[in-house]
């Protein structure tokens, strides 16, 4: 079962100089369901789709709200995903006490870089096993940073990650040049259907299984210089699905009644 | 490598019976596979630049910057494992800054070399660990001026223990450069290069004849050619998009005023015009007929 003696724990390099635990724990993001990311001048958007364990169980947490100017995506262990978003709350609020002033987005992203990196150095420790796709803004605007178990995090224009994220990738690599100009609609289409090319074969985006979210740089004259977080769950997202994916079923409640058949 | 698989490579600290270490062995492996990072010592300032590897397009331009600021006059570029280099980074950041809180002065590149070292050699102390799987080259101007401190009172003693020594003779300050490989081992260097393309790099580097006391490369040549050296080091992995980084390092009456910073735009924009330019100048003298790309 074991691919060699190199991968018992996180203190040990390969002799290719690879360390296999935290390659391994990268297979744990690949094992959650998908989330997509993606920046215009104005907005960010996270969407994901949610996974239920089974029929009668409710649908697992995709994003997390972590402050009003800042969001996150979890694909992987979403109970380590919890572990660093209460983190990131709380080094938010600190800011906003010590600074008074929304934490910028780089900083709080390589905060839990710079945590994950020291598990994957100590003996003991275990690298968190599940990416994320950090999305917010500051007064540099809006930012995405995709965050991985190796503590690498990277600013990115879009990003796709979680299981069967390749066909999103490859969809947001086709658009990439569009999104910087998108209004907060055609963000979010392009968020829905990059999400959708993900989807398995026999399955579709229904109001159950959808999350959706926006961040958004506000009006320079108003007194808010930011959109807040407002994430769209269960029926809020019914209209969104409705004018940006085609799906199958005419009306909104067929999708699931269907879905239970099968 | 004939001891693997004998049992002594499989934890940290730990000799095999020839003497080695081979997790700091395998360390460095992981540092040979990062993009190439170089810099280049003149007597009149230091550059850092590096190779970072576009492994995305979805990657946002111009972002994810390689090449850091530890202290105003003192930068670090690392190849290897990123996140490992950020961790170094952020203690070279810790140094500088404990050392002006005690010293009231900025710390001397030297020393910021001696206490990264120290740091990285730890790691290669316990089985509770792994080494850093990083290779870092710092650059840095040493303020010749000497720089009161804060608070103080007199100048202390004119001779003996303690005295001021006003030998003009002995050079304070200037230019420096030093490289820290994942065994805490560190060197000064005139030009040093680490990463994929070392080997290339090293070989253009030495061309350059930096430790000749009558080199006459100014800063803003060196510039030039550590575009140069990053593009050609780069010939061999040519699949591959990748952005150069460039930083560097003036004395107080120099470009960047004894600051470490990244090149002007204009300034980076011509170092790879000039790069380019004369990477394809290179087909044309030695392989015209070979190929023609």
């Amino acid at each position: 079962m074991f691919r060699n003696n190199y991968d018992n724990d996180s203190v040990t390099f390969s002799p290719q100089g690879r360390i296999f635990q935290v390659e391994y724990a990268q297979e744990a993001v690949k094992q959650g369901s998908v989330v997509v990311g993606l920046v215009s001048k104005t907005h960010v958007v996270l969407t994901a789709v949610k996974r239920n364990a089974e029929e009668l169980s409710s649908y697992q947490k995709k994003i997390v709200g972590v402050d009003d100017h800042l969001g996150v995506a979890l694909a992987g262990l979403a109970s380590d995903a919890r572990v660093l978003s209460n983190f990131m709350k709380q080094q938010s609020l600190a800011s906003k006490l010590s600074y008074g002033r929304p934490i910028p987005v780089e900083r709080v992203v390589n905060m839990i870089g710079d945590r994950a990196q020291s598990s994957t150095q100590h003996y003991g420790k275990r690298p968190y096993g599940v990416g994320l796709l950090v999305g917010g803004v500051d007064d540099l605007g809006p930012h995405l940073f995709e965050f991985s178990p190796s503590g690498l995090t990277q600013e990115m224009l879009a990003c796709a990650i979680g299981a069967r994220s390749q066909m999103a990738r490859t969809y947001l690599e086709r658009h990439l040049d569009k999104f910087a100009d998108c209004s907060r609609e055609e963000l979010i289409k392009h968020g829905l259907l990059a999400l959708k090319e993900s989807l398995a074969q026999d399955k579709e985006l229904t109001v159950d299984n959808t999350s959706l979210a926006v961040i958004g740089v506000g009006s320079k004259e108003g007194k808010r210089r930011v959109e807040n977080f407002k994430m769209y769950d269960g029926q809020e997202v019914g209209p969104l699905l409705e004018a940006n994916v085609e799906t199958s079923g005419t009306g909104e409640g067929e999708g699931d009644a269907m879905e239970t058949d099968s | 490598m004939t001891s693997i698989g004998t049992g002594y490579d499989l934890s940290n600290s730990v000799f095999s019976p020839d003497g080695r270490n081979f997790q700091v062995e395998y360390a460095v492996k992981a540092v040979e596979s990062g993009g190439t990072c170089i810099g280049i010592r003149t007597k009149h300032g230091v550059v850092l630049a590096c190779e970072k590897i576009i492994s995305s397009k979805l990657l946002k331009p111009g972002c994810n910057k390689r090449i850091s600021t530890v202290d105003r006059s003192a930068g670090i570029v690392t190849s290897g494992l990123l996140p490992d280099g950020r961790h170094l980074t952020s203690r070279g950041r810790d140094e500088a800054s404990s050392w002006r809180q005690t010293y009231k002065a900025p710390i001397p590149l030297s020393s910021l070399a001696s206490r990264l070292g120290g740091y990285v050699q730890a790691y290669t102390l316990y089985s509770s660990v792994r080494p850093f799987g990083v290779t870092a080259i710092l650059g840095g101007w040493d303020s010749e001026a000497e720089s009161g401190v804060d608070g103080q009172v007199g100048n202390g003693p004119a001779a003996g223990a303690g005295g001021k020594v006003d030998d003009p003779s002995v050079k304070r300050g200037g230019p420096a450069l030093y490289m820290i490989e994942p065994s805490g081992l560190y060197w000064g260097y005139y030009g040093a290069a680490t990463g994929k393309g070392r080997q290339a790099a090293k070989a253009e580097l030495e061309k350059l004849d930096l430790n000749s006391p009558d080199c006459a490369l100014s800063l803003k040549d060196a510039v030039l050619e550590a575009a140069r050296i990053i593009y050609v080091a780069h010939e061999d992995s040519k699949d591959k998009e990748f952005e150069l980084e460039l930083t560097w390092i003036s004395a107080l009456d120099g470009p960047t005023k004894g600051r470490h910073e990244h090149v002007p735009k204009e300034l980076l924009e011509e170092a790879e015009k000039h790069a380019k330019k004369s990477l394809e100048g290179d087909d044309e003298d030695e392989d015209d007929d070979e190929m023609e790309e």
